[in-house]
């Protein structure tokens, strides 16, 4: 040990050894930790502060006049106002349908394409396409298969169900458009759940169906009773993520409607980004994104802690 | 419990015969073991009795019924695997509980309590009833999955090397237990291992497989005094037996390649003279390592031998067993 050090010390230029000598190891652990620790003081931590000190004005980033400070009259009307309450309910419906959509889909396609079959490692591929598209991609693309006159969607549904294809607008119908989202959304990101639960599902061993067929359990009680339980914890992993990037929702969506027709598909994010960058009501956005970062923050918080109990069972 | 049998029974993985025209048959409460090398076909045999896999030729019968058009829950079989196979979600109770439980039994609750109880205690694994399957050592688990089997009342107990990962002193445990277990149930049991001490210890029946073909099947003692093949001979029997070329010593059969002498089959004080090169004190026995023409020789001496590495002893073969160059028993 001794040896190597000394020859380490040797190796060290004599203009950098003169420096450090005499430093604690822990100076010089310091000294290494120190960049990061400033970056993400830097780009993370004070951003987040000034927008806490933010949130308590009524600064406007447009204009250079005096800034006054109003307490929590920010917060009080963003609370109170019915309008950004339709906005939640608006983010709340596309999250809860997305979710219990790519769920569904996403584990039905997991279950079957871990059954062994020939090219099922090639339809695994083609179904995970979706998800590698960008986000600008699809969203042009499904405006296009929205189309009432042209769109395939439109065609299709007239040909399962008979109804005249240029009947219906899925983007410019009050009550169709928040489906239009959920639909490309579920589209572009059930494979992802599906790759989460297929790790899950490839993650139990066959011998413990084996020692349950041979305890007598139905093929009914081993899905219920170990398929299930053995992929929850990847369900629910999923879940969390699809959740979170839901939440924060934006490109496809504005993409596909805008926020329209109305603000029928206005979600908080985009909602959001209007009342800072084109109200220019900078202290009021700043309020309503500390809401929003809490509302997921603490949601997460809870979620998390379930998502451990059940691992640990 | 019920008889098993199988009638020429095969089973062939893509080329290899895993399992060759076996047939045996395993009396009502009998504690048959099947003894082999890996790659013998005993865990084949029992997955084949067990459902879970089908044989390409040849008939099983449980009970005196053919099972197989039968699933493994049909077939009433309890198995315990060689790698614990236990639900790692589930506490050790549910592990226990889990047969039980199946819709085809309907168990009062009160009954599965009782019977989790029981068995726990048996296997000393009581305290650990509601720890989660994955949270105990290789024993444990591996004893939770023996309680896994024996809270059912089935036709028929496989076991495979249930005790091969167990440690010397519990390995010994149970032993002693399953074979008290298997008595007072009156079960029947097919057990497949590779420790000769558990097939001589535990088995009214061995059989013994080699390269999916069954060689002899009877019992232990039989098998011992009596193998049909030096391959059998070889499987049982500590030291080892010794193969030597038949002529080392006068007296042979004609064709005789091979004479094989196990311990009991050494005279000393009388014959060839060997070199002793090595002496081992075991505490209950004294091994000794001679060597005759070149030929290493393992036997037992007196345990309080005073014999010394280059002292030379004179041995002589006592009814020996002959075998012909094919390694098939003559004499």
């Amino acid at each position: 040990m001794a040896n190597l050090a000394e020859s380490a010390a040797r190796a060290t230029p004599p203009s950098v050894a003169r420096r450090v000598r005499g430093l604690s190891d822990r100076a010089i652990a310091w000294i290494f930790v120190a960049p990061t620790i400033f970056l993400l003081l830097a780009v993370n931590i004070f951003p987040l502060i000034w927008t806490i000190r933010l949130s308590f004005t009524n600064f406007r980033a447009n204009r250079n006049r005096e800034v006054e400070w109003v307490g929590l009259r920010n917060y009080e009307r963003i609370l109170t106002d019915s309008d950004i309450w339709l906005t939640m309910q608006a983010t709340a419906h596309f999250l809860i349908w997305t979710i219990v959509f790519q769920v569904l889909i996403g584990f039905t396609l997991a279950w079957l394409i871990n059954k062994n079959f020939r090219g099922n490692d090639f339809l695994t591929t083609m179904i995970v396409l979706p998800m590698m598209l960008s986000p600008a991609v699809v969203g042009n693309f499904w405006t296009f298969l929205y189309q009432p006159q042209i769109g395939l969607f439109n065609y299709i549904v007239s040909f399962f169900t008979g109804v005249d294809p240029s009947s219906f607008e899925m983007i410019g119908s009050v009550n169709l458009a928040p489906w239009a989202i959920v639909i490309v959304d579920t589209w572009m990101w059930t494979p992802f759940v599906m790759l989460i639960c297929l790790a899950g599902l490839r993650s139990i061993p066959e011998y413990i169906y084996e020692a349950a067929e041979i305890d007598r359990a139905s093929k009914w009680r081993q899905f219920w009773t170990i398929t299930i339980p053995m992929v929850l914890p990847f369900l629910m992993l999923a879940v969390l993520f699809r959740g979170i990037e839901n939440f924060k929702m934006f490109d496809l969506v504005v993409l596909l409607t805008g926020g329209g027709p109305g603000s029928t598909t206005e979600l908080t994010s985009i909602n959001l980004k209007r009342e800072a960058f084109e109200k220019w009501r900078t202290g009021y956005a700043s309020a309503y994104a500390i809401i929003l970062f809490v509302t997921v923050f603490g949601l997460a918080s809870i979620y998390v802690k379930a998502l451990n109990k059940v691992k640990e069972r | 419990m019920s008889e098993v049998v199988l009638s020429g029974v095969s089973k062939a993985f893509r080329k290899t015969v895993a399992v060759n025209d076996v047939s045996l048959t395993v009396p009502d409460g009998a504690f048959v073991v099947l003894l082999g090398p890996t790659g013998a076909g005993k865990t084949t045999t029992l997955r084949l009795i067990s459902g879970l896999d089908a044989p390409d030729s040849g008939d099983i019968l449980i009970g005196g019924r053919s099972v197989l058009g039968e699933t493994p829950a049909q077939r009433n079989v309890a198995m315990v695997f060689q790698q614990y196979s236990l639900y790692p979600h589930m506490s050790v109770r549910e592990n226990l509980a889990f047969p039980l439980r199946s819709p085809i039994l309907k168990t009062p609750e009160a009954e599965i309590t009782r019977k989790v109880g029981e068995i726990a205690e048996v296997l000393h694994i009581a305290h650990k009833l509601d720890n989660k399957a994955t949270a105990l050592s290789g024993g444990e688990m591996q004893r939770v999955s023996i309680g896994r089997a024996l809270v059912r009342d089935p036709d028929i107990f496989l076991m495979d090397e249930p005790l091969s990962s167990l440690d010397a002193k519990l390995r010994a445990d149970l032993r002693v237990e399953l074979k008290r277990i298997q008595a007072d149930l009156g079960a029947t049991l097919l057990y497949v291992t590779h420790d000769q001490i558990e097939a001589m210890t535990m088995a009214t029946h061995v059989g013994v497989l080699d390269e999916g073909r069954l060689v002899q099947f009877g019992p232990p003692r039989e098998i011992y005094e009596n193998p049909v093949s030096l391959y059998v001979a070889g499987r049982l029997g500590l030291p080892r037996i010794n193969a030597l070329p038949a002529d080392l010593f006068p007296g042979a059969p004609g064709g005789a390649k091979t004479i094989g002498l196990r311990p009991e089959h050494l005279v000393q004080g009388d014959g060839r003279e060997s070199r002793v090169v090595r002496v081992e004190h075991l505490g209950d026995q004294t091994r000794l390592h001679l060597t005759l023409d070149g030929h290493d020789i393992v036997t037992l001496t007196d345990v309080h031998s005073r014999l010394a590495p280059g002292d030379t002893v004179a041995i002589a073969p006592k009814n020996p067993l002959y075998f012909d160059a094919s390694g098939t028993r003559i004499a």
